[in-house]
């Protein structure tokens, strides 16, 4: 096996487990901030209890978030060190701006909010988790610039076989940013939204207590879906312009301007493969259809009225059983973007096989394995406690649970945990 | 311009070492045989700090990569088993501090420790062979590619990477004193203090292993800043040791915090002008100006780090501020 194919695969890898869990993060978060922000102004303790439970799952799901985050910024530079050598200059200014303003913030805000409940002012514990979302959205701005760049390079000049930046501006207007960061960000969402109606379909099916919050997150969920999948289509369809325009080889080689490009690089670079697999399109495909299919869950919405869509229980097990589906397009939707650019690293300028490190392929090998081994563990077992804290319902989240009053014998090991 | 970046990235990198450093400490005593309790606890004084400490490490390599761009690439591929290991570590400790309260059975809670203590060692260990592959050099050909990665195994790189391991272990046992309630902190002091002769032993061990290496010698460009590390490592940690005697844990968390941040800034100084001097041909070594973003990157990078460093600095002040002192009864529980 050669070092190029093992690091594609280990890229792969990382980044499609790293995606699965970032977009739960991202669109959890924006509900949470909802119903922390709602509790604070109404001081209805039922926004609290919500926050609670819904927040233990996002804090749950944020581990492998991070853990795999740090991976592939690593990754970058342990498999990818010919990218740093030469577009670094301008690539790597974007993720430098995205681990310190984002990332970092990020972090440092959501340790305080774990620990802060009953602890800092409700205010402050509040202006928080806004700075987690923040920031959080911020980090996907900026991952979006980067990965835009690699779509589409902008705003540079090549001195000497070395890529150096000229307008920081026009990495910011790539016509490959807008519309993707809008339909990424409405796609996570999408899957916060769905997340938060699945579950609470589950309780329902289950008559699980806790009827009225439970009844209250599905209603959130599935009014957050029908209007994220819409943003989600509408982004995703005029994104067709921009890409065609600036990628016309993204899915597929055969119109004229792609004609056109090929023969281009076939004289600049010599004669080689330029056009992607067929991966990128027929997963395009699929994810298509599921976006449509998805879009159905408008008809839900007039089941609200009355709680129709409790009674009948079959929209129950409808929203239940389609939670798989949202994760099964964005990671298509990710394979489209990211295999379409094939054999590009940054398209037309460099392609991957100058762009992989020198290393020997037993080394790449085992890293492959090493860390797609513990990563998916990791992911496998992530998702299995959220399942079970899913489950367990809110009785008593362990996330803000309140300190034992003074006088009564302090207890650091909770019974419930 | 370079070398502002280059101080930068130093503070980042030296501010990881001290801050996740104890995270590493602690996550390295989850093995000294207590009790599910006690492991709570320490894992609790952890607690809100843990996850801003680890980010450090991101920004710093965010830093890497936008400030560092060549070095970046030539120092993680080059170095890749050690980076690698060291990431397979940070990855551990970070999932299983996070997770292993998530279970109610106290033997999976003892399983996700061990899991906390290996990444721990080998997060610690992994730096720490970095740490050594700046000194000793490394092979960098005339093309700009480091060749191979055998040059890791040496016994310096080993010295330093268990040297490394001992200091934050004491470091690790020195935050539990300050931070843990004062009738565990008693316990722990006594630990801390135990393991103070053992990085002693630790550091003295690597610096004549170093003496005797002739790589080291020969890359090092500044013998004499390379000569004062042990030396002032030495002073830290025996400082640590008569500030534990005294009771006074702040002072002896400085002195362990400047034990992991002075080999930052020395080996930096010591290398100076060059970051990474190359074995095999003086020609290949890589100056920090060479390895540089060129201008206008520094300049963009520069007008955002102006303003963001108060704010950075200013909210992980504002997270040890609120949750100083030691836990209680009503700190709050979560990992």
């Amino acid at each position: 096996m050669d070092t190029l194919l093992l690091a594609r695969l280990q890229f792969a890898t990382t980044t499609s487990i790293h995606f699965l869990f970032v977009v739960v993060t991202l669109g959890l978060v924006t509900l949470l901030v909802g119903m922390q922000t709602a509790g604070v102004l109404t001081g209805n303790p039922k926004w609290e209890r919500l926050t609670r439970y819904w927040g233990q799952l996002y804090v749950i799901n944020y581990v492998l978030g991070i853990a795999t985050g740090i991976v592939m910024e690593f990754q970058f530079g342990l498999n990818w060190s010919g990218l740093s050598r030469y577009v670094g200059n301008v690539f790597g200014a974007p993720l430098a701006i995205e681990t310190l303003v984002a990332f970092f913030l990020e972090s440092t805000f959501l340790g305080m909010w774990i620990f802060g409940w009953h602890r800092l002012r409700k205010g402050v514990h509040l202006a928080l988790l806004w700075g987690v979302a923040i920031t959080a959205y911020a980090s996907a701005f900026w991952i979006m610039v980067a990965n835009s760049w690699l779509q589409n390079p902008v705003g540079y000049e090549v001195r000497d076989g070395i890529a150096h930046l000229t307008d920081f501006g026009a990495l910011l207007t790539n016509p490959s940013l807008g519309m993707a960061f809008g339909h990424v960000v409405s796609a996570a969402l999408l899957v916060g939204g769905m997340v938060m109606a699945a579950v609470s379909a589950w309780h329902l099916i289950r008559r699980t207590t806790d009827f009225a919050l439970f009844r209250t997150s599905l209603r959130i969920g599935l009014v957050t879906s029908a209007l994220a999948i819409s943003l989600v289509q509408g982004f995703g369809f005029a994104q067709f312009g921009p890409v065609g325009g600036v990628q016309p080889t993204k899915f597929g080689g055969q119109s004229p301007e792609a004609q056109a490009l090929i023969a281009e690089w076939t004289a600049r670079f010599g004669p080689g493969d330029y056009t992607p697999p067929v991966l990128a399109s027929v997963g395009l495909g699929f994810m298509i259809l599921t976006g449509f299919t998805l879009g159905c869950v408008w008809l839900l919405l007039p089941l609200l009225f009355r709680d129709w869509i409790i009674r009948l229980r079959f929209p129950l097990w409808l929203t239940l059983l389609a939670l798989p589906l949202p994760f099964v397009a964005v990671i298509l939707g990710w394979i489209a973007r990211e295999v379409g650019r094939q054999p590009w690293v940054a398209y037309g300028l460099l392609s991957t096989e100058q762009a992989v490190s020198p290393v020997g392929a037993p080394v790449m090998l085992t890293s492959l394995i090493g860390f797609s081994l513990l990563l998916g563990t990791l992911a496998v077992t992530n998702w299995v406690l959220l399942a079970r804290h899913a489950a367990r319902g809110a009785a008593d989240p362990p996330l803000g649970r309140p300190p034992a009053p003074p006088g009564e014998p302090a207890h650091p090991e909770p019974a419930l945990v | 311009m370079d070398l502002a970046w280059y101080v930068l990235l130093g503070l980042f990198n030296a501010c990881y070492l001290v801050l996740a450093g104890y995270d590493y400490g602690v996550g390295l005593l989850l093995a000294r045989g207590g009790g599910a309790a006690e492991r709570r606890a320490a894992l609790t004084a952890l607690g809100p700090f843990f996850l801003g400490n680890e980010v450090w490490l991101v920004a710093a390599v965010g830093i890497l990569f936008g400030a560092f761009p060549l070095l970046e690439g030539e120092l993680l591929a080059g170095c890749y088993p050690a980076v690698a290991g060291a990431l397979a570590g940070v990855v551990l400790v970070t999932a299983g501090v996070q997770l292993r309260s998530r279970s109610t059975d106290e033997r999976v809670r003892a399983r996700w420790d061990r899991v906390v203590m290996i990444g721990s060692a080998l997060a610690a260990l992994g730096w720490g062979v970095l740490l050594a592959a700046l000194l000793q050099g490394v092979p960098r050909q005339a093309d700009g590619h480091v060749a191979g990665v055998s040059h890791l195994v040496t016994p310096f790189a080993a010295a330093v990477g268990l040297a490394l391991v001992a200091v934050v272990a004491v470091h690790g046992a020195t935050f539990l004193t300050l931070r843990l309630p004062s009738a565990d902190a008693a316990v722990v002091g006594r630990t801390a203090r135990r393991l103070v002769p053992v990085a002693l032993t630790a550091v003295a061990l690597a610096t004549v292993v170093g003496l005797l290496s002739s790589r080291v010698r020969d890359a090092v460009q500044r013998p004499a800043v390379a000569v004062l590390l042990p030396v002032l490592l030495v002073a830290a940690l025996l400082a640590a040791r008569a500030a534990l005697a005294r009771r006074r844990p702040g002072w002896a968390l400085v002195a362990t915090g400047a034990a992991l941040a002075l080999p930052v800034g020395l080996v930096g100084a010591a290398l100076w002008p060059y970051v990474l001097v190359s074995t095999t041909d003086p020609g290949a070594s890589l100056t920090v100006a060479d390895a540089a973003a060129s201008a206008p990157t520094l300049r963009l990078l520069g007008w955002v780090a102006l303003p963001l460093l108060p704010a950075l600095l200013g909210f992980q002040a504002m997270c040890w501020w609120v949750f100083r002192g030691r836990t209680d009864g009503r700190a709050p529980v979560y990992w």
